[in-house]
């Protein structure tokens, strides 16, 4: 009897078990879309509460289409609307102020309904009058618009005209490929509240972080209250959004948003470890992350995995020759196969262990795993090799001739260099540190300079550098979006900056095809050219891409209704469906 | 007199001149500047209107002119972060910093005077056990132990981990803002006055161990007045001079402290901004800032004069005559 009572308790164990194993399996992507969609449109949560975020900078300005650092781009997002979303979770354009549109079949000419009923925080209507007017600030060179480069499509502005009060029609000067996401970029912007600034020439001033914040009125979740420069920037209800769950409940959930100034990010997360703050603005620290982890045991946060990061450290030489004036070095760093041999030398499943903590996967290219869209897995690989980095070492004339453990070519110059990065940060010290063992191995040395950030950049920006490492921002997920970095005119084109002429026939192959895939409408047709141009790229690796970090974004247990996303802020991107218990 | 707080005015205008026109002239010349701040790939002509609109097209002299003859006004300029006056922000934090500093300079006088008295005045284990406190805490820089507080602070929450107030306070009424802001002082506060602390309590037993051997002190003792009433007295009022001449440079120290102090303990005080503007080459806010912790620097020397004058019999005799 006892032995068959002990069987069942064994049987019921592994069968519970089991299935205890199969519920942890499904993560969040196996938990599929609908869930997420429920998510996104804030269903079940509590109205009411507030959260405090910390934010390590202060706010240049309340004016979106000014200034575009990042507290000024939350502000936003948490006060202003656009016309069309792009949700940072999933990547879809999802209607906003707009609630439907038609596409004209010249593929230049959208028609866009606005959503009816909507006001302005102050209780003005919300009309086509505002979005022209917005555009027409946009356009307005005394406004120095961030945004203007970004909807000026071959020279020329898109022109919007508003038939009636709902309606507005744009017409692009050419088609663009990306079409409407362009406007994700476009925070529209009161009529009533700025057409006199923009009369005066002042409308790069209006809407300073000196205004009383009672002046600034949106369309969006928050209303600003208070802003103490320096300390906090508080935010209430907006009782006239417009947005409802999808149970009909009014949103945002929440009463007030506080965003304290905490410009250190040690501190930031002892803040958010002892429950002194909710949420921060940015993913965690690869360093962070047991801390963050063993918080979560205690109850105390909640850590998410956001996924593969859209952003990756990049090792690039500098390719432009008049830097190198007569630095015979350049006979061997300009060709693609010293670069491919370094390719090859570094073991990226160790990089990721050494330099992220384990929290990284390898990348070949710019575009990583975490840009879903547009991420191409057949890339040009270069497994881990390093007889065959010596190989093609050798075969463009550079080895170890003296046999002091360095690489050089027949006149005895060495492959030697110093690399800069920027100070104080963790993984870029252990990135520089790991790269300078991998490539020893392969008679390449490399000598790390960490500079201040502002110096890094000042010796970028005038190619007064050997090699980088460093992490360049992509300004868009949309390859559309991210031309500067792609064309070899683009001030984003760092080995090589804003060259005349494509220097080498391989950059003007990707300068085509990328202008192709600008201009093309059909998706399918598009992401073929990019990925010709990513392959092309990865086959002359004018910055070379090793791994992308796996992001984790820890908040406070009590916080609910979190739509995470890869690009910042992780959270407060909807914060309109925040909840708390 | 008179002659005197003039002398000290005029000393104290030359310093603010000659810290902000330095701070100024010595961002200028560090790597980097204010452009940084737009990213690695920022448009040229967007960094050309911001070098413009800093002066960086003019070189260093005509932008120090410039800025000298609007500081004259008391227009220090516009700050590349805050996008706002650089006035305005340097009052308000210098406000705050004046709250912590003199928090942090009570803490340390009612510490360091009486502990240094009694290390100075007597042997035993108490005197030995008062030294060696002083020296860990002369040993430890203000970042660790701001730190340290920090993580304590977080891990017990006896005490908020950091700012000046807390949400609470956002609707709160004076009495309950002023509560607050006594809630968030004692971390950065204890935090900056701990090495003061310890200075002070260092040389007021070296003066009080000097100044019981004074003749005078001998001759009270003689009279018989009890050792207690003749070190307090007769020895400390004496000892102080050495006291009061350190006072200014103490201002100083929880000035270049508090740099540190209110950055990881999120104060929003003139360190904090300092070092914000550093960080991004916000040029006229650094020299704002330097020329504001002249006058911190000034005031702390005039207070110290001042003092030895009210306490030191042989100052006034000096003066008066």
């Amino acid at each position: 009897m006892k032995a068959r009572l002990l069987g069942i308790a064994v049987t019921a164990a592994i069968l519970l078990a089991g299935f205890a194993f199969w519920r942890s399996t499904i993560g969040p992507e196996s938990a599929g879309a609908p869930a997420l969609a429920r998510r996104s449109l804030g269903e079940g949560g509590r109205r009411g509460g507030q959260i405090v975020g910390s934010i390590r900078a202060v706010p240049r300005s309340f004016n979106g289409i000014v200034a575009r650092e990042q507290t000024t781009v939350l502000l936003s997002l948490l006060t202003q609307g656009r016309l069309v979303r792009v949700n940072r979770s999933t990547f879809d354009l999802e209607p906003w102020l707009a609630e439907r549109w038609n596409a004209a079949p010249d593929g230049r000419t959208y028609t866009l309904h606005l959503r009816p009923g909507v006001t302005w925080s102050d209780g003005t209507p919300f009309t086509s009058a505002d979005v022209t007017f917005t555009l027409q600030a946009v356009f307005d060179p005394k406004s120095e618009s961030v945004v203007a480069n970004q909807l000026t499509l071959a020279g020329k502005p898109i022109v919007a005209t508003a038939p009636d009060a709902e309606t507005v029609v744009l017409t692009y000067p050419v088609t663009s490929g990306p079409g409407l996401r362009l406007l994700d970029a476009l925070v529209i912007l009161p009529k009533h509240k700025l057409e006199g600034a923009l009369a005066a020439g002042t409308f790069l001033n209006a809407w300073n972080s000196a205004t009383p914040p009672s002046e600034i009125v949106g369309t969006g979740p928050f209303v600003l209250r208070e802003y103490v420069p320096g300390q906090r920037i508080v935010l209430d209800r907006n009782p006239r959004y417009w947005r409802k769950a999808a149970d009909g409940t009014q949103l945002p959930y929440l009463d007030r948003l506080v965003l304290q100034v905490v410009p250190d990010q040690d501190a930031e997360l002892l803040r958010l470890q002892s429950g002194d703050t909710d949420m921060t603005m940015s993913e965690l620290r690869p360093d962070d992350y047991v801390a963050a982890r063993r918080a979560e045991d205690q109850g105390k946060l909640k850590v998410v995995e956001l996924g593969v990061g859209t952003d990756a450290d990049a090792f690039w030489f500098c390719l432009k020759p008049e830097a190198w004036k007569k630095d015979p070095r350049f006979a061997f760093v300009s060709k693609p196969e010293f670069r491919q041999a370094i390719s090859y030398a570094v073991d990226r499943e160790a990089f990721a262990e050494n330099v992220f903590l384990g929290a990284a996967v390898p990348i070949w290219g710019p575009v990583t795993p975490g840009n879903r869209v547009w991420f191409w897995a057949s890339v040009p690989r270069y497994t881990h090799d390093v007889n065959k980095a010596k190989e093609i070492l050798k075969g463009i004339g550079l080895e170890d001739r003296n046999g002091n453990g360095v690489v050089e070519d027949a006149q005895g110059h060495e492959a030697r260099f110093t690399v800069i990065t920027q100070q104080g940060i963790g993984w870029y010290d252990r990135g520089t540190t790991e790269l300078r063992n991998q490539l020893a191995k392969a008679g390449i040395a490399i000598e790390a300079a960490p500079i201040d950030n502002g110096a890094l950049i000042k010796r970028l920006l005038s190619s007064d550098y050997e090699a980088i490492y460093y992490r360049p921002l992509s300004s868009d997920l949309d390859p559309a979006g991210n031309m500067d970095f792609w064309m070899s005119s683009g001030s984003g084109h760092f080995w090589n900056l804003e060259e005349k002429t494509p220097a080498t026939a391989w950059e003007a192959r990707i300068d085509a095809l990328m202008a192709e895939q600008a201009s093309t409408i059909d998706p399918g047709t598009r992401k073929a050219i990019f990925n010709d141009a990513q392959k092309i790229f990865a086959e002359n690796l004018p910055a070379l891409y090793f791994v992308a970090p796996r992001i984790y974004y820890a908040h406070n247990a009590r916080v609910q209704g979190v739509v995470p996303s890869v690009q910042r802020p992780p959270a407060l991107w909807s914060a309109d469906t925040i909840s708390v218990r | 007199m008179i002659r005197f707080l003039a002398r000290r005015l005029i000393f104290a205008l030359l310093l603010v001149v000659t810290v902000s026109s330095g701070a100024l002239f010595l961002t200028r010349l560090a790597p980097g500047d204010v452009t940084s701040n737009l990213g690695a790939f920022a448009r040229p002509e967007e960094v050309a209107r911001m070098r413009a609109r800093f002066d960086l097209d003019r070189s260093a002299a005509a932008q120090w002119g410039g800025w000298a003859l609007r500081a004259i006004r008391f227009d220090f300029g516009d700050s590349f972060l805050y996008n706002r006056p650089v006035g305005g922000l340097i009052q308000r934090a210098a406000g705050n910093t004046a709250v912590l500093a003199v928090a942090a300079l009570s803490l340390a006088t009612l510490l360091g005077i009486p502990l240094g008295i009694i290390s100075g005045s007597r042997r035993g284990f108490a005197p030995a056990l008062i030294r060696g406190a002083s020296l860990v805490c002369l040993s430890i820089p203000p970042l660790l132990t701001s730190l340290l507080l920090v993580f304590v602070a977080s891990r017990t929450g006896w005490l908020p981990a950091g700012g000046m107030t807390s949400v609470s306070a956002v609707d709160a009424g004076w009495p309950s803002w002023v509560l607050d802001v006594a809630r968030h002082l004692p971390l950065p506060a204890v935090a900056l006055a701990l090495p003061i602390a310890a200075t002070f309590e260092r040389l007021q037993a070296q003066s009080m161990t000097e100044t019981i051997h004074q003749p005078f002190v001998i001759a009270a003792l003689a009279r018989g007045v009890t050792w207690d009433r003749a070190v307090i007295g007769h020895a400390w009022r004496a000892s102080l001079r050495s006291m009061c001449a350190i006072y200014g440079l103490a201002i100083g120290a929880l000035l270049s402290g508090s740099f540190v102090v209110e950055y990881v303990t999120a104060w929003p005080g003139l360190g904090r901004l300092m070092f914000e503007a550093l960080r991004a080459r916000d040029i006229y806010l650094v020299a704002g800032c330097a020329a504001m912790g002249g006058v911190f620097l000034a005031i702390g020397s005039v207070t110290a004069d001042l003092l030895l004058f009210a306490a030191d019999p042989r100052v006034r005799e000096g003066q008066t005559t």
